[in-house]
């Protein structure tokens, strides 16, 4: 698959994911994809391929949980929601985050 | 934890994963077909688009599945490759840790597999733990033999056992071959192997016939005797043995695993309950043995057995009313006297791999120190603190498996060493290699690991270490150590504490080898000769035979004296009987409780027991008589008035009443680490199973040992003589296992003291190194060299000297435990104290004196230009 220009910068997913995961209780596979494409305004769409890899890893780390539900439309699915650990997480990688941009920010900024 | 659960799972039951990922996933295409549907697309087109989108659809599934499961174990294998990597980057230091490991763990799991075969393993015997041992217990005397008609009462009146039985033993001659062979033989009451729930592995166990006075007689070898005598040949059954006037068909061989009670059985055969002579209340012979039934306990064959000699009581006033019994497990009674001491050998072991540990935590603390730069650049390449402390501990536990491989080795060979060095330990030839030793290695090694490792990983990798990246680019490390400074510190104080029990055991010994036992061992040949309880049928005969024997002994040149007893003098071993006086005495006076001896009239002249008043008995004589030590004399008699009384117990066989010839000085009967007691000596023997005789050389006792072996084959062919040993070497034998834990602990002390030399002086060097540079500066501003080498020789000697506080404080604890095996000096015995400090004091200088002159030496000049 040759790059797109709305792929997401490797390693940035996981703390997408961590903040979509952070303003709900719980969502589902497809509404985490659902929601960092409308609130990116359209700019970011999550690859299933790589979506549901993270979000097992990210099990696996204890930063979220799983657990199997029925959606509104009763169906079955598998919900995720956010670990305590994935919140203390969610806060490193955003100020990992906050310190790459304002880095790269401003050599941009000085080339 | 829960993490590799899940991943456990997955790899076991990857059906239902896949089961699980595809509902998602479907689940997940689902919503999308949909979701283009309401955007206007037609159900075809929509599907098409979705799973185009979604790219090859089984792809995805194994994709997340292998993330699921393969994530674990790449990261185990890198950390393998990553530890591999490191350790052979530093062989030394490798080499250092496996070995330090390999010994703390090789000399934990040798003392753990003889804790196992000998404490933990049940004994070799179906539902073994259902077998007891059964005694009668009197008042009067403490011998535990049952009379033979009361065994078989017990038997049939109980409800609470599936057998009773009992035995005893006597050593017979075999006379089929050429000379006669010495054996021990044992006589067993019905039911026997029933008992232990065994059958012989060759022939048949006795029949009702065989279990009858008069019946035909029968006899069952050991797998010894079958292997030594008849090369294990299976048609061994129906050849007879020759034992004295009568001849024994072979009925069966014995399982090997039936080295109980006695360990050196060679032949069972029946003694029969309805021999005349065993239809006697009062004659005792057996050692009881018994089989519960199943979900009895023993409280409840206590009470039974109780309540059964309680009917008995009524039945049978005159000798049943004043007999107890006592029950224990047979267990117990094997291995009960060893506890305590292979426990305390354990915990010092135990200490010393914790002293290892220690020593390896201090070295890894080193290690990580100077690594930091290494760890440094993992962290800042996104290496979780976690990921690094599982490789940091990845590392220690591939060092502690090698060292638990090579301390399994150690372990199978200390073995072996065992079986030499503790042959009196009970249960010895069962010490081996199962299955649980390499599991208890393995815990060790995981034990070990977490001990040595997770202190290092956890300071090593604390994130302001990792910041030192930014800071400088050589290492730079703080001259305070405080963690390595307590390891060290530690490692002293369990060397004290070891030192301490070492000491003090050490210092009991000494004790023991200046006690003066009253006798003299010296020069004392003492042998056995093989003898049959029928004897003693006839009084008069084997009256003659002891004498015959003592006069011919006595005879050979080179031989002074010569005497019989039952027990040796020193060799502990008690036999407290009570006894009245024939003369009268008050009822307020205290009972006359005293330990009994019988030995020949020579016995005193030849082991050197002096005649303090009266007269010794004579060699041969119509009324019986006695002597009696010092301590007894003065306690019940005061003093010489005891001459001409008569003692004894007149209702008894075993202790007829006799009069008082002489009194002896007191000597250490019961023990050389038992002060004497009053003791009283019958005069007299009559040839029987169990007799030692003794003679005093003018040379070398075991020179003359094969020409009294000679000398008595000429007057008594038929008899066998044995266990030809000086008598020095029993009173040595008495304290093996005392002897053994002694070496042992020393062993385990002087290894613990070097290894913490070893870390202090590890510890010292390497701040020495690090802090070369600052040294250097100070030299170069003028400071003394004496001023450093006080510095750090001030900073060694504090560590140990905290240790040294720490570590009395720990021997009080110790030696609280070992107070029960001390002789002659106390827990607290200030010279042993005084000592152990001394010694560590002088080793820590030495070990911290090295790296403080290496401090000095530093050339100013040569560290400056180096920056």
């Amino acid at each position: 698959m040759g790059a797109k220009k709305n792929d997401i910068l490797q390693g940035t997913l996981v703390l997408l994911i961590l903040k979509t995961l952070a303003g709900q209780k719980r969502l589902h596979g497809y509404a985490i994809t659902a929601h960092i494409h409308s609130a990116s305004d359209q700019l970011l769409r999550v690859e299933e391929g790589s979506l549901y890899p993270a979000l097992h890893r990210m099990e696996q780390a204890g930063w979220v949980r799983a657990e199997w539900g029925i959606t509104e439309k009763n169906r079955d699915a598998r919900f995720y929601s956010l670990t305590p650990l994935g919140r203390r997480q969610l806060a490193e990688e955003e100020e990992t985050w906050e310190r790459l941009t304002s880095g790269v920010g401003k050599v941009l900024r000085y080339a | 934890m829960r993490k590799w659960l899940g991943r456990l799972r997955n790899a076991i039951r990857p059906g239902r994963l896949d089961y699980n990922l595809e509902r998602e996933l479907r689940f997940h295409l689902t919503e999308r077909i949909e979701e283009l549907q309401d955007a206007g697309m037609n159900a075809e087109a929509a599907a098409r688009l979705a799973r185009k989108q979604f790219g090859n659809y089984t792809a995805q599934v194994e994709r997340t599945r292998d993330m699921d499961m393969a994530e674990g174990l790449d990261a185990m294998l890198r950390n393998l490759r990553l530890s591999l990597r490191a350790l052979a980057k530093s062989p030394a230091f490798s080499i250092t840790v496996v070995l330090t490991l390999a010994l703390g763990i090789g000399a934990n799991s040798a003392v753990f597999s003889a804790i196992n075969s000998v404490l933990l393993r049940p004994l070799p015997f179906p539902n073994s733990d259902r077998i007891v041992s059964i005694a009668q217990v009197q008042a009067k005397t403490p011998q535990p033999h049952i009379a033979p008609a009361r065994l078989k009462d017990w038997n049939r009146l109980n409800h609470t056992f599936q057998a009773i039985s009992g035995y005893y033993t006597q050593d017979d001659s075999e006379l089929s071959g050429e000379l006669p062979e010495k054996l021990t033989h044992a006589l067993v009451a019905p039911r026997f192997l029933e008992v232990w729930g065994i059958a012989p592995q060759l022939g048949r166990d006795f029949s009702p016939q065989e279990e009858h006075y008069g019946g035909p007689n029968a006899l069952l070898i050991s797998d010894r005797y079958w292997r030594r005598r008849f090369g294990a040949s299976p048609d061994v059954v129906g050849k007879t043995l020759r034992l004295g006037q009568l001849s024994y068909p072979i009925i069966g061989v014995m399982p090997a695993s039936v080295a109980f009670v006695q360990r050196n059985v060679d032949l069972w055969s029946v003694s029969a309950p309805d021999f005349p002579y065993a239809r006697s209340r009062d004659l005792t012979w057996f050692l009881g043995v018994g089989r519960l039934k199943g979900g009895v306990t023993l409280a409840q064959a206590r009470a039974d057995l109780a309540t059964v000699q309680a009917d008995l009581a009524r039945e049978f006033p005159k000798p049943d009313a004043q007999i107890r019994t006592a029950i224990e497990p047979l267990k117990e009674q094997t291995v009960g006297g060893v506890r305590e001491s292979l426990w305390v050998v354990f915990g010092s072991v135990t200490l010393l791999l914790l002293i290892a540990c220690t020593n390896i935590a201090a070295l890894l603390l080193s290690r990580a120190a100077s690594r930091q730069h290494e760890i440094a650049v993992r962290f800042s390449l996104g290496a979780s603190r976690a990921s690094v402390a599982a490789q940091l501990l990845t590392e220690v536990l591939l060092l502690a498996l090698a060292g638990a491989g090579v301390g399994l080795g150690l372990a199978a060979a200390a073995a072996s060493v065992f079986r030499v060095l503790a042959r009196e330990l009970p249960r010895v030839d069962e010490i081996g290699l199962d299955w649980r030793i390499v599991l208890y290695s393995l815990i060790c090694a995981v034990a070990a690991t977490l001990a040595c490792g997770l202190v290092p990983a956890i300071v090593g990798t604390r994130r302001s270490l990792a910041g030192s990246l930014a800071s400088s680019g050589r290492s730079q490390v703080s001259g305070r150590r405080p963690a390595q400074f307590v390891l060290v510190a530690a490692q002293v104080a369990m060397a004290v504490t070891l030192l301490a029990g070492a000491g003090l055991l050490l210092r009991s010994f000494q004790a023991l080898g200046r006690v003066a036992g009253g006798f003299d061992p010296d020069h004392v040949l003492t042998f056995r000769i093989s003898s049959s309880w029928g004897e003693t049928g006839n009084l008069k005969a084997a009256g003659q035979a002891v004498r015959r024997i003592l006069e011919t002994v006595a005879a050979v040149p080179g031989v002074e004296s010569s005497a019989a007893t039952f027990l040796l003098p020193g060799v502990p071993g008690t036999f407290p009987v009570e006894l009245s006086l024939a003369e009268g005495r008050a009822d307020s006076e205290p009972k006359i409780v005293a330990e009994s001896r019988i030995g020949s009239a020579g016995l005193f002249a030849t082991i050197h027991i002096p005649l303090l008043a009266g007269e010794m008995c004579p060699q041969e004589s119509n009324s019986p008589g006695m002597m009696v030590n010092r301590s007894f004399a003065n306690a019940y008699f005061a003093g010489a008035g005891v001459i001409g009384k008569h003692l004894g117990q007149p209702s008894s066989p075993y202790f007829p009443t006799a009069v008082v010839r002489g009194i002896v000085g007191d000597a250490r009967e019961r023990g050389l680490d038992h002060e004497p007691v009053p003791t009283i000596y019958y005069c007299g023997l009559i040839m029987q199973p169990g007799l030692y005789f003794l003679a005093r050389t003018h040379g070398t006792p075991m020179a003359l040992g094969e020409s009294v072996r000679r000398k008595l084959h000429e007057i008594e062919p038929a008899r066998s003589v044995y266990d030809i040993s000086p008598l020095t070497a029993h009173l040595s034998d008495a304290f093996a296992e005392n002897r053994l834990r002694t070496v042992l602990l020393t062993f385990f002390a002087l290894t613990a003291i070097s290894l913490a030399c070893v870390g202090l002086y590890g510890t010292l060097s390497y701040l020495v190194n690090v802090r070369q540079r600052e040294i250097g500066l100070r030299l170069a501003v003028g400071a003394m060299r004496a001023q450093i080498v006080r510095q750090f020789l001030g900073q060694g000697m504090r560590v140990s000297l905290l240790g040294c506080v720490a570590g009395l404080v720990l021997a009080g604890v110790f030696t609280k435990v070992l107070a029960g095996m001390l002789f002659g000096v106390s827990p607290w015995d200030a010279i042993t104290m005084t000592g152990v400090i001394a010694l560590v004091i002088a080793v820590s200088i030495a070990a911290s004196l090295l790296p403080a002159v290496r401090a000095a030496r530093v050339e100013p000049m040569q560290v400056l230009r180096d920056e």
